[in-house]
């Protein structure tokens, strides 16, 4: 694909992004995300096939990009618990600047499984967020700072709290920006997970 | 045509690759083409104290067990014999994992080791023959892989190594390659109970099969099986840490199975892996003889 | 005078007291250990399943199944299925086979001054060794058989593809050793109607008997069988008198000074381990009568030898047909092994004798592993008062080379002795 197409694309999914959030998933059309990009909807349609397939994009978009941050704070050559607190301020950074896409995951994504039934089988969209997660809790077992568990209760330990942290602040209920809460919130999840 | 002579020296052992050796389906040709100045089982020209008056040459010498500094054979040290021999031999072969890095019985002394490898540690006594050695490990090494080796120094072909001495040939491929439970290893079936004709036992059952250099599943064992096939773990016998411990169970991380296989990278391994479980295969979850 | 005996998996040397150009006594010593006993210690229970097979090349899967045994002899209950017993039996059986057939053609053929016949052995040990591998994947060294069962799921095809490994070696049994309906060897209790068939067995005894070889080797006409299973059964016999019951606790080792391996009694006395002692224990008639005539002579221990195989051979076509399919191959323990802290102790008879285990575990680690191997029982060292079985064998004896003979009809193993 070329760099212009794919910059396009791109673009219409943030813009996608910020219609769902705003109007709702269900609400928002392809017309509509047309219109706002003064593309006319048959041009849309040359870029994604369907509302569906754009919703699945999307989330391998999201996939993706927060992977990416996590996979450098990975390979960075630091302790286990300095990664942990890395993992949150990203996570947090991202809800902050760009909240439209932790928005889609929680209230999107996860809420609307039937959507993403096809073509996203467990948990292959978000495969790139997800191993990073991986390496960064075998990495930490590995080298002795994490203890050993099951990997589901450790992994919904960490993005449990993260992602409930991020949805009470959509609901306008934390009083506080995110960023305040991150040297607590490292702590609590360092120490539940520390060997 | 005169046969190719053989020197065959025992080292601490326990004679698994003489008993080994006796399993070549085709001994009846090898003895036209090559005969035993000594060897502990055979019989041979020589007696052992024969051998130790280093008064011989041998065109091949045959090294199985591991050594130290004081053991002996017959009142003499086995590393002067060594020297003696490995100078005018064509090549020196160590059978076995115990001759090649020390195996099981290096750990019954500090100073037990292999020929040229502590483990994987290289080891410059006798850095002189590195150039003509080969280590044929396995614990025991197959039958095969000692008489093609043989057949091929013989016949003065250029043999590959790798760098730890293992002719390619054999040693390039993995256990796991040509096992019959490797559907649910590719398609990351992890449940897995012995007993059975299916499952996989590197998930839980410490399986080294990936990432152990043997062609066990390509050459079958005593031309009909394997261990793996059987359903037992493969215990990584022909590599230099050879044993670890623990070695019906795998080590995992956080439920991630801590050794992968060879050459593969993490990420690619857990990217594989998460996609393979996404999706049920129905035929794998079902026993393999069930309608 | 010192004499090195060299392949006997090893070798040991015979150290000659002779007075009035008879043998007065012999000095036997091993000169190299490996420590496998220390190497155990502190490993988790289950890595024993591997190391063990590794004391001995020739014997290795003995190994295993007495490993399997002592540690599954640590859980208070464990369920076995009778279809993993018999698969354990079975290949146990197909090495003890393999191990007669080596040892008739690799050891004891050039002692009577025939050349070895190393394809003959390779022949029958290669047909055992793909029994053995059909089961447990290789041979040697496999740990197929694991606390609670065997690894491996069979089919029928599997059991067809065996019953032919067993019965090509029969054939060859019948081709080569002794041309003789398999039954009515195995059944007959007349050594001299042995004799009039033709093999390779009556070539080695008729030499014996024309050399005036065949009442050498008699020691004190004790034997002993630990191990138990439906080939064998346990206990003793003191020149025919019989007893069943052997407690584990009368069997004492003792360091020897000069020779790694370590001596073994039990109550105190010298018995001697193996195919002689089986059949005396179990007594088979054939063996019984040349027991009558020629006493525990090396031509006792032969016959012995060579009749066990093929009564084995022919029992394990049997075994193999009881095997029912159905049955689970495995168990799961209701217990892990990490928690139990226990200790165990284990028989089976190995070719050459009782091999006896014995295991203590603390949560799942091994503290303390003892193997008793047969060629302890045999070449035990004892004084010139209390001369151990095969030194009593040896005693009075006129030449070194006969000396040799009796010394190698015990069949003697030193790897094992000096694990």
């Amino acid at each position: 694909m070329s760099e212009k197409k794919q910059q396009k694309k791109e673009l219409i999914m943030q813009r996608a992004l910020e219609l769902f959030a705003s109007k709702g998933f269900y609400s928002t059309t392809i017309p509509d995300i047309a219109a706002s990009l003064k593309m006319s909807a048959g041009n849309m349609y040359n870029y994604f096939k369907s509302k569906d397939i754009l919703a699945k994009e999307i989330i391998k978009f999201i996939s993706s990009y927060m992977g990416e941050k996590i996979r450098t704070i990975n390979e960075e050559k630091i302790s286990t618990k300095e990664k942990t607190r890395k993992i949150i301020e990203v996570y947090f950074q991202t809800a902050s600047i760009k909240p439209e896409m932790i928005d889609y995951f929680l209230r999107i994504y996860l809420a609307n499984r039937e959507v993403f039934e096809e073509g996203c089988e467990g948990m292959i969209c978000v495969n790139e967020f997800v191993t990073e997660i991986m390496i960064y809790f075998e990495e930490g077992v590995r080298c002795g700072e994490l203890r050993d568990q099951d990997f589901f209760s450790a992994f919904g330990l960490f993005m449990g709290y993260l992602g409930g942290m991020v949805f009470l602040k959509g609901e306008k209920i934390l009083p506080k920006e995110l960023s305040e809460y991150i040297d607590d919130i490292s702590e609590n999840i360092y120490k539940a997970l520390k060997a | 045509m005169s046969k190719v002579k053989l020197l065959w020296l025992s080292g601490i052992t326990c004679n698994g690759n003489a008993h080994s050796f006796l399993q070549y389906p085709h001994l009846k040709q090898f003895f036209c083409d090559f005969e035993f100045l000594y060897h502990p089982v055979i019989d041979s020209q020589y007696s052992l104290e024969e051998i130790t008056a280093c008064t011989l040459e041998c065109d091949i010498l045959l090294l199985e067990g591991a050594l130290s500094e004081s053991f002996k054979r017959a009142d003499s040290k086995l590393t002067d014999l060594l020297w003696h021999y490995a100078k005018k031999a064509k090549a020196v072969v160590c059978l076995g994992t115990c001759a090649s890095f020390g195996g099981i019985f290096a750990q019954s002394d500090a100073k037990v080791q292999g020929l040229h490898f502590n483990k994987d540690q290289e080891l410059v006594s006798f850095e002189a023959f590195k150039e003509k050695s080969f280590n044929l490990s396995g614990c025991p090494v197959h039958a095969k892989t000692i008489a093609d080796t043989l057949y091929a120094i013989k016949e003065n072909y250029q043999i590959k190594k790798d760098s730890l001495l293992r002719p390619k040939a054999f040693y390039a491929y993995t256990v796991h390659n040509g096992c019959t439970r490797n559907e649910y290893f590719e398609y990351k079936i992890d449940t897995h109970d012995f007993g059975k004709l299916e499952g996989c036992m590197f998930y839980d059952h410490g399986c080294q099969a990936p990432f152990t250099h043997a062609p066990c599943n390509k050459t079958l064992w005593n031309e009909v099986n394997s261990k793996t096939r059987v359903g037992m773990p493969c215990v990584g016998c022909t590599e230099p840490s050879f044993p670890r411990l623990n070695l019906f169970q795998t080590k995992k991380n956080m439920g991630i199975q801590q050794d992968l296989p060879v050459g593969v990278a993490k990420r690619t391994y857990l990217t594989l892996a998460g996609v393979s479980k996404a999706f049920t295969i129905e035929r794998l979850q079902k026993g393999l003889m069930d309608d | 005078m010192i004499k090195l005996i060299e392949k006997i998996e090893g070798e040991a040397t015979l150290d000659f007291k002779i007075k009035d150009a008879k043998i007065d006594f012999v000095d036997i010593s091993f000169t190299s250990t490996r420590n496998i006993e220390k190497i155990l210690e502190q490993k988790p229970a289950f890595d024993a399943l591997v190391i063990n097979p590794r004391v001995c090349g020739i014997c290795g899967h003995a190994h295993l199944i007495a490993t399997v045994g002592a540690l599954e002899s640590c859980y208070e209950e464990i369920q076995l299925s009778n279809k993993a017993k018999i698969i354990r039996e079975l290949t146990l059986t197909f090495e003890l086979i393999q191990n007669h057939f080596k040892w008739f053609y690799l050891t004891l053929f050039p002692l009577l001054g025939y050349k070895q016949a190393v394809l003959k052995a390779a022949h029958a040990a290669q047909l055992m060794g793909k029994a053995i591998a059909t089961f447990g994947g290789q041979y040697p060294h496999t740990s197929y058989a694991i606390v609670g069962g065997v690894t491996c799921e069979i089919t029928q095809m599997d059991i067809l593809q065996i019953q032919r490994y067993i019965e090509e070696t029969i054939v060859f049994f019948q081709k080569n050793i002794l041309d003789l309906e398999s039954e009515e060897f195995v059944y007959s209790t007349q050594v001299e109607s042995i004799l009039q068939h033709k093999g390779d067995l009556s070539l080695i005894l008729e030499k014996l008997k024309k050399e005036k070889l065949h009442e050498y080797g008699k020691s004190y006409d004790r034997f002993i069988v630990f191990g138990s299973n439906s080939s064998f059964h346990s206990g003793k016999s003191n020149r025919t008198r019989f007893s069943e019951n052997l407690d584990f606790r009368y069997v004492q080792e003792s360091e020897q000074a000069g020779s790694y391996a370590k001596n073994v009694s039990y109550k105190e006395n010298y018995y001697e381990v193996g195919p002689l002692a089986r059949a005396i224990v179990m007594k088979k008639s054939l063996i019984m009568d040349a027991h009558r005539r020629y006493g525990d002579s090396i031509f006792s221990r032969i016959l012995a030898r060579v009749l066990e195989t093929i009564d084995l051979l022919l029992y394990t076509k049997e075994l193999l047909s009881q095997i029912d399919l159905e049955e689970p191959s495995y168990i799961k323990p209701h217990k892990e092994i990490a928690q139990l802290s226990a200790q165990g102790v284990y028989a089976v008879e190995a070719a050459r004798g009782s091999l006896i285990h014995k295991v203590k575990l603390q949560e799942g680690i091994i503290q303390n592993y003892e193997i008793i191997t047969p060629t302890q029982w045999n070449l035990a060292g004892g004084t010139r008062e209390k001369m151990g079985i095969a030194q009593k064998a040896m005693f009075g004896l006129e030449s070194m080379e006969n000396a040799e003979l009796v010394f190698k009809s015990f069949d003697v193993c030193s790897v094992c002795t000096t694990h």
